[in-house]
């Protein structure tokens, strides 16, 4: 055997070893992985006769070698049972909380098998919230990104803005309430930024006759009063957290430190796809009705699936809610984008995944936007919903995977696409999901003719009028 | 009277027309045929021959025709009893009639209805789900655990938040259809202008908006919104009468180009029918979802009453069903004798207005009396023309719900179900109060959910303020 040269290099919890082996080894069959102490992973064949691998202890951590990194997601475990997705996720919480989340976790599969349960939940999904929700041709944006020659894609908007209470949120509160239920639980806690998870959990609530407690930022609370007074209306009480910078991250802090509190009584709704497990896991559940009604409907459409699906991403759900169902079809693409605010160079953003670190915060480990001392950095974003400075951790997963991309917009460019959206389609749509269709621009001329793109339509915009007028100067 | 004949040929679809010369009078009498009826009132006798006519797209310029007052009876007449009607100046007759054939050619048409089909479904996000309100029910029932059983029809859930699209987004296609550039509507709380503003971008066509300054105050929201979806808003001094005159007044200056968005039930025939038609959607649908849910009809309709237009959305489909009730409730303000509100069923007289016969709230000197409602959406002074034949021939029955009456069924259905109501259907929310103890256990009562009410968070939010300051 000729000598072989090995490197090894370490990341975060696992070892890689390069071996390259010189000639005359060009027959990958002469080479038995058997014999090898660790988990062979992947082999590639160059061409100049030698041939390159990967050794690794955890089998899903390949590294990216060279150009693409072909990969099965079928064969990924998303979670694990430890609820990772990869090196991402976990249960990082206080000892309190272990046993409310297995018994959350239980609860969960049981239910996935219990048919009067789906059956109900489908029901509530149908007449309540009005699904399904359409996918609906934007005839006047695709002959708006027609190039000249007249070829460009085809855009399809998922209207989860035509949902009760106006945004894809309620699929997850409403399943969430119902599992509440189920468990016994009588009280329910959440968290919110701006508004529309707290809106949305109070509604449900409402519907179920469940108590109903929301614990909001005391700045938030004030640039947000109509949607404060929303909850009330509802008959949920809204609690001013005064902690920290009184936003988003210290309200989630305290609903957390609620829920270790009064574990037995209350049920915490968390409102994406973030946390600890089985949260995302959940979370992403409860929206995959998103991805699997588009499956659908695209074939009755076309007769095929989409290219390409682009949704916004603040904590991650509704990008979840779309892509899952489509994450094993290596064939279509899936588009993330996530908040630039006022540009990724300002350090008033909220682009987690692309200008974050590796961390835990709130129960998981995940992306990040932490300074060097590992204190969380405050986020900017035009639009609440995106303002989060972290991200799911399955988003984590598929970034460094490379089965997902993510990209970011700014603020103005948030608000351009808000505008045309308007004016083209006569949808307005919320300012999170104007982020995605801000992509457009960049995506759209790269795209072959007849490419079928779908686009999550989060939500409706009537929230963010006053916001934009400002703006938009109209 | 070859020429005459010619003439109409260019003008009129095939197979909606059939021509007979009528050689003394050199007028010439048509019939219009639908594919259900053909027309009968020519006299065979005279008609020589009939002529099968290619179709050739309709043109701008206007079609100027005679048409015979039997015409009208038999194809749609545009009258129920004595109300409706066609009371317009000279120079709006010939383009009503226009509409009227572009309307009834379409209602034909597989290509349109499809089209629309596709629209409501894709872009509206139609069907709106018949909604079991088990809170609502459980709230009703008596001691004896007794009481009807409360569906909410959920036009709330429609794109832009209320029925008003389903009318705008068709009455946009047959704008685009009969090659105008240009759509002009007039708008009370604003609801009709949104979805005609929404439609509009939708299409591809320009957008003018006219809104009294008050209404514009009050809905400022509203305005926003269509501001945003690029329509013109165009502030008129005073209410929504005031600006439906002016968009009028703007609109016969540019006939040609532009094409008029009615919003409701009210006007010269055929727009109540015309509108009627669009809205019927939400019957139709509930009568299936009716028959899916519990295998029969509802044994009750309730829907608030501005001018009629979601009421007569829900109820035209039964109408000849004599065993379902049908409920409209109004605007009662600040109660019938403060002679503060909108209830013009109950304290209306028939007079003429805005084209048509029907009721209306004006005083003794027939001048229109000024409206007040919380719901601005219910401040018209009149009422649809059909609405008042309901209400005379007793197939429909009427009553009020005053402001604050509306404002505690907002604040029970948000409670309840999670749900906000417009104010406007909060109206009709309102009346279960005093409907519900009266009904058979197990009746089924369906209220037309006709709005979504977080344009009104800060009404009611006002109101509130408003009534701790007494």
């Amino acid at each position: 055997m000729a000598a072989a040269a090995t490197t090894t290099t370490t990341t975060a919890g696992t070892t890689t070893s390069t071996c390259r082996v010189a000639k005359p080894y060009s027959s990958l069959a002469a080479f038995s992985p058997s014999q090898l102490p660790f988990k062979f992973n992947k082999v590639t064949s160059r061409s100049n006769n030698s041939i390159r691998c990967t050794l690794t202890r955890n089998p899903f951590s390949v590294t990216e070698m060279d150009g693409k990194t072909e990969f099965d997601p079928a064969l990924w475990q998303r979670p694990d049972s430890l609820g990772r997705f990869g090196k991402f996720g976990g249960k990082y919480v206080p000892e309190t909380l272990m046993y409310a989340l297995s018994e959350l976790e239980t609860a969960f599969y049981k239910l996935a098998d219990d048919r009067e349960f789906q059956e109900e939940l489908f029901g509530i999904l149908k007449d309540y919230v009005g699904r399904e929700s359409p996918l609906y041709f934007a005839e006047r944006l695709t002959e708006h990104y027609k190039r000249p020659n007249g070829e460009g894609p085809l855009i399809y908007l998922k209207r989860e803005d035509l949902n009760h209470t106006g945004a894809h949120k309620i699929n997850n509160a409403i399943a969430q309430a119902l599992l509440a239920k189920r468990l016994g639980k009588q009280r329910i806690i959440a968290e919110t930024g701006a508004g529309q998870h707290g809106v949305a959990t109070a509604t449900v609530c409402a519907r179920f006759g469940l108590q109903c407690i929301i614990y909001m930022g005391a700045q938030d609370m004030e640039r947000q009063s109509l949607n404060v007074f929303r909850m009330r209306l509802l008959g949920a009480e809204v609690r001013a957290v005064h902690s920290g910078t009184a936003t988003l991250k210290d309200a989630t802090s305290e609903a957390i430190r609620d829920w270790v509190t009064n574990v037995e009584t209350t049920h915490y709704i968390l409102g994406s796809v973030a946390g600890p497990h089985p949260y995302p896991m959940m979370v992403r559940e409860f929206h995959a009705v998103i991805g699997k009604e588009t499956r659908k409907q695209a074939l009755e459409k076309w007769g095929g699936k989409p290219d390409v699906l682009v949704a916004c991403v603040g904590g991650g759900s509704n990008a979840m809610g779309l892509f899952h169902e489509f994450v094993n079809d290596k064939d279509v693409r899936l588009i993330g984008v996530e908040a630039a605010g006022h540009g990724l160079d300002s350090g008033k953003h909220a682009a987690t995944l692309t200008k974050g670190e590796v961390g835990v915060l709130h129960g998981a480990m995940s992306y990040l936007l932490q300074d060097d001392d590992g204190q969380i950095v405050e986020p900017h974003s035009i639009s609440a919903g995106l303002d989060y400075p972290g991200v799911g951790p399955e988003h984590s997963f598929l970034k460094d995977e490379g089965r997902a991309e993510y990209y970011s917009v700014t603020d103005d460019e948030a608000l351009e696409a808000f505008k045309k959206l308007s004016r083209l389609e006569g949808i307005i749509p919320a300012l999170e999901t104007s982020h995605a269709l801000a992509y457009l621009e960049e995506l759209c001329p790269t795209l072959p003719n007849g490419t079928k793109v779908v686009l999550n339509c989060s939500g409706r915009g009537d929230k963010d009028v006053q916001t934009a007028i400002k703006y938009l100067q109209v | 009277m070859d020429m005459s004949c010619n003439y109409i040929q260019t003008f009129f679809p095939n197979h909606l027309l059939k021509v007979c010369p009528l050689l003394p009078t050199k007028k010439v009498v048509c019939g219009l045929v639908t594919r259900e009826k053909a027309a009968t009132t020519t006299d065979s006798s005279i008609c020589s021959k009939t002529s099968s006519i290619m179709r050739k797209p309709l043109t701008k310029s206007l079609v100027e025709i005679e048409t015979d007052h039997k015409l009208n009876k038999v194809v749609n007449p545009g009258k129920f009893g004595k109300f409706g009607g066609k009371f317009v100046p000279e120079t709006l007759v010939a383009c009503l009639n226009q509409l009227e054939v572009e309307f009834n050619f379409l209602l034909q048409d597989s290509e349109f209805q499809e089209e629309l089909s596709t629209a409501l479904r894709d872009y509206v996000g139609r069907e709106t789900p018949l909604y079991f309100a088990k809170r609502l029910t459980d709230y009703y029932k008596n001691d004896n655990g007794e009481g009807p059983e409360i569906y909410l029809k959920r036009e709330d859930l429609n794109h832009v938040g209320a029925h008003k699209i389903n009318n705008a987004i068709a009455q946009a296609m047959i704008a685009k259809r009969m090659g105008r550039k240009s759509v002009v509507a007039a708008t009370g709380a604003g609801q009709h202008g949104v979805a005609t503003a929404a439609a509009c971008a939708k299409l591809d066509l320009e957008c003018t908006i006219y809104m009294g300054t008050t209404d514009m105050e009050k809905q400022s929201s509203n305005v926003l919104l269509m501001k945003l979806l690029g329509a013109e808003v165009k502030p008129v001094e005073g209410s929504f009468k005031d600006a439906s005159s002016e968009a009028i007044r703007g609109w016969v200056g540019n006939l040609e180009s532009s094409y008029y968005l009615l919003g409701t039930v009210v006007g010269p025939h055929p727009c109540p029918s015309m509108v009627r038609e669009f809205q019927s959607v939400i019957g139709k649908e509930t009568r299936r979802q009716a028959m899916e849910k519990w295998g029969g009809k509802p044994g009750v309709l309730v829907a608030c009453v501005g001018s009629g237009s979601n009421a007569l959305g829900l109820f035209h489909e039964f109408m000849e069903d004599e065993e379902v009730r049908l409920i409209g409730v109004e605007g009662g303000g600040f109660g019938l004798d403060s002679g503060s509100h909108s209830a013009t069923l109950a304290r209306g007289e028939v007079g003429v207005y805005h084209g048509a016969m029907s009721y209306l709230l004006q005083d003794e000197e027939g001048q229109i009396l000024g409206t007040h409602s919380i719901g601005v959406g219910l401040e018209y002074p009149g009422v649809g023309p059909e609405v008042s034949f309901l209400k005379e021939t007793r197939r429909a029955e009427f009553y009020t719900a005053t402001d604050q009456e509306a404002i505690d069924a907002y604040h029970r259905l948000c409670r309840l179900e999670g749900i906000f109501p417009a104010l406007e259907a909060s109206h009709a929310l309102a009346f279960l109060d005093k409907l519900c103890h009266t009904l058979p256990n197990g009746t089924k009562v369906v209220v037309n959910c006709s709005g979504r009410g977080d344009k009104d968070a800060a009404t009611v939010f006002q109101y509130k303020q408003h009534l701790m300051q007494q």
